[in-house]
């Protein structure tokens, strides 16, 4: 190999990074480096001069390996390849040194941080030399889509989809589509009717000629890749193969079972109903105690499973607005009747909200507010008393302990991950977090992709939400896949493992180690040979080939020998 | 250094999905943690290969820290195992050399586990610099050239 001649770039990235690490120092070390030719800090290397500095001395200088010492490469990775690639340099002899993320955000003393850095640095300059040129892959996009999940988010991205003419695969768990919103009366805050809103997308869904429905279905598999996944849905009328390019995750969520809540007695208490249960009385018209009579008084509790310590630490996010939405909708038909309302917090965050809350004191429903990770009391009223039973609150607010009356009470039951998350995330590769929600791919900057490419996640598997956010999901990751479906053939990353047919000696090791069934033998040959479209890069059989016959390309054991030297 | 004691080098390799993504997490959330690792990215922990982990400590690495996703959550649907079945050769290996057992520590920390991170990074300085400067370089350098 000729001398490499390779450019260092330390980003100061405003002051996120400078305020920490003597960006200037890490470029006069890396300077020192064997086939360093220039190294130079600079304040936004990801912004366009940035970016230009790069392009500039790769044209003038004859630069022919670049590093850039910034944030993760899981943040700008792609950013500064396509800079390489504008400057005419294969994109993969670059290399990233995390100082952000990993250095300048982690640590408060500017000298470790700055050896730190350093060290860093230096492993990224070794590791780079051993870079090679690898070419751009292609793939074909199949331009239909496997949505999982009937409720409203499901429904959207089907329906976005299909009416802009492309297949559609909707696999439903249950028996009919809608979800839990088909399990509700009025949405918060404009008062519309959920049944509307719901009914009109089943419509449109089931008479659509690109949208296939299955009900009482499962995904049984998924296998391949971007573009080109296959994947075998089962149900009633037997398992059928379906071939996608993309899959949208809208598994939706679960509602709290309240029985956990032990204080309350949901399930033996028959006047003690949870928020879906009081929805189908609104929904039937009747708000009735088990006794068959109108309640004088409804006390609706929050949070529950929610925010607490025994639980969910989360917010369920809409509760609050239901919980008042129920105000409403018990004053317009009982006007009689007495609300109260238990809250921890009030979290009215969206738009529309704050009126609505404002709404909900005017029809005069009572609010109390409660110790976190304390349960409001519940006593049997006496023979004597004009309620079914009181419950006991430590207002927060008056400092007092009061007894309300109450005939009906009703849980605001909040979300949690379904039961089957674990084996859903297992099926389509993607991960969760603590509480069973689905990962994203970034929080902020690509919140339906995940870190499978061609699986999106949209509506409260991802997390709780309300409508229009699930609604706006369903809409991003169906934006997603259509960009792709018009390119008509994607780009895919030019990493993956590749077997030197003079060294395999035939031993099959690396045969079942393929977690994508990416190797096949040659019978003929006597050789393994990996299938680099299928392909994920991992590494295994790199490690596990006995006779070192498998490369993995840009993880190649020189490369990473070079950093281990280079960090040390 | 603002401490005479002495400040341990660790190399860490993290497996891209669940560890490093974990790591970055660590830093967006800004939690602080001990500035002694030295990370390598790989994409899975099925990669770690046992040389490298033998090569880092041939150049002077005082401890090698193996991170991947936990078990069942792999990426690479089960990489992760096949880290885990790999490590315990690799203990008897370091043993026979006369390595301390915690010099070489495999965890599994998740993309949501920022704080968890933080901690086993904190945690294995702590059992690092306790343990010394990993002497055994040497012996395994002779070892290494008498083959
Ligand atoms: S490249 Fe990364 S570290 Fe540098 S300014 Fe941009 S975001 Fe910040
Ligand atoms: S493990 Fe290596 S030698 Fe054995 S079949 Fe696979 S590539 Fe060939
Ligand atoms: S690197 Fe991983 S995905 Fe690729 S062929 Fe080897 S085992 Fe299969």
């Amino acid at each position: 190999m000729d001398t490499p001649k390779i450019g260092v770039y330390v980003c100061n990235c405003g002051t996120n990074i400078k305020k920490v690490v003597d960006c200037d120092e890490v470029a006069q070390q890396a300077s020192e480096q064997p086939g360093v030719v220039c190294a130079r800090s600079y304040k936004y290397m990801c912004s366009n001069p940035g970016q230009e500095m790069i392009i500039k001395d790769i044209q003038e200088q004859g630069l022919d390996r670049v590093v850039v010492s910034a944030c993760s490469p899981r943040m700008h990775e792609s950013t500064f390849r396509g800079a390489l690639a504008k400057a005419g340099l294969n994109p993969y002899f670059l290399e990233m040194a995390n100082i952000r993320e990993q250095c300048s955000w982690v640590h408060t003393d500017p000298r470790a941080a700055t050896d730190k850095a350093t060290d860093l640095t230096r492993g990224a300059v070794r590791r780079v030399v051993f870079h090679e040129a690898l070419e751009k892959r292609f793939v074909d996009m199949c331009p239909a889509t496997l949505v999982i999940g009937g409720g409203i988010t499901g429904l959207t991205a089907a329906l976005e989809l299909a009416e802009s003419g492309n297949q559609v695969y909707l696999v439903e768990q249950s028996g009919r589509l809608g979800g839990n919103l088909a399990n509700v009366d009025l949405t918060a805050p404009y008062l519309d009717s959920a049944r509307d809103l719901i009914r009109e997308r089943i419509l449109r869904a089931t008479r659509n000629p690109n949208i296939t429905v299955f009900l009482d279905a499962k995904v049984e598999s998924l296998d391949g890749y971007v573009g080109n996944f296959k994947a075998k849905v089962a149900s009633a009328g037997g398992t059928v193969p379906v071939e996608i390019g993309s899959v949208v995750v809208a598994t939706g969520y679960k509602p709290f079972d309240a029985s956990r809540v032990k204080a309350f007695g949901h399930g033996t208490n028959p006047n003690v109903i949870t928020s879906f249960e009081f929805e189908a009385m609104l929904r039937k018209g009747r708000i009735l105690t088990d006794k068959g009579r109108p309640p004088r008084y409804v006390t609706v509790i929050h949070c529950v499973g929610s925010r607490s310590e025994e639980f969910h630490p989360y917010c369920s996010r809409v509760c609050c607005m239901t919980a008042l939405k129920y105000g409403q909708e018990i004053k317009s038909a009982l006007p009689d009747a007495f609300v109260y309302d238990l809250y921890i917090d009030m979290h009215a965050f969206g738009k529309g909200c704050e009126d609505f809350y404002k709404q909900a004191s005017e029809i005069r429903t009572i609010f109390m507010m409660f110790q976190k990770n304390t349960a409001p009391q519940i006593l049997p009223g006496g023979p004597k008393d004009d309620c079914e039973m009181f419950l006991r609150v430590d207002d927060k607010l008056s400092g007092e302990e009061v007894d309300i009356p109450t005939d009906l009470v009703v849980l605001m039951v909040g979300m949690e991950a379904r039961d089957d998350s674990a084996e859903v995330a297992r099926l389509v590769n993607i991960s969760r977090d603590k509480d069973g929600w689905f990962i994203e791919s970034h929080p902020k900057l690509d919140p339906v992709a995940t870190t499978t490419d061609g699986v999106y996640i949209a509506g409260c598997c991802q997390s709780p939400k309300d409508i229009n956010e699930s609604v706006a999901q369903a809409r991003a990751a169906t934006a997603r896949i259509m960009a792709k479906i018009a390119k008509g053939r994607i780009e895919v990353d030019a990493v993956f493992a590749e077997v030197n047919q003079d060294d395999c000696s035939g031993c099959r090791v690396c045969n079942d180690l393929c977690p994508y069934g990416a190797i096949d033998f040659n019978s003929e040959t006597r050789r393994s040979n990996v299938i680099s479209a299928m392909c994920k890069a991992c590494g295994a059989c790199v490690t596990a080939c006995p006779s070192a016959a498998i490369k993995g390309r840009h993880f190649t054991d020189e490369q990473i020998f070079a950093q281990i030297e280079g960090v040390l | 250094m603002m401490s005479n004691g002495f400040e341990p080098k660790i190399v860490g390799f993290l497996c891209n999905w669940c560890s490093y993504t974990g790591a970055d997490l660590a830093g967006t959330s800004r939690i602080k943690y001990a500035t002694n690792l030295r990370v390598i990215r790989t994409m899975c922990s099925a990669r770690i290969d046992p040389t490298f982990i033998l090569k880092a400590l041939l150049e002077g690495a005082d401890g090698v820290l193996i991170c991947g996703c936990h078990p069942g959550d792999c990426h690479y649907v089960e990489g992760n195992y096949k880290a885990m079945r790999r490590y315990p050769l690799l203990k008897r290996l370091l043993d026979a050399y006369g390595i301390e057992n915690e010099r070489v520590q495999l965890e599994w920390v998740s993309a949501s586990e920022g704080r968890r991170f933080a901690e086993v990074v904190d945690r294995m300085t702590e059992q690092i610099k306790a343990l010394g400067p990993c002497k055994v370089r040497t012996a395994l350098a002779f070892d290494m050239a008498e083959r």
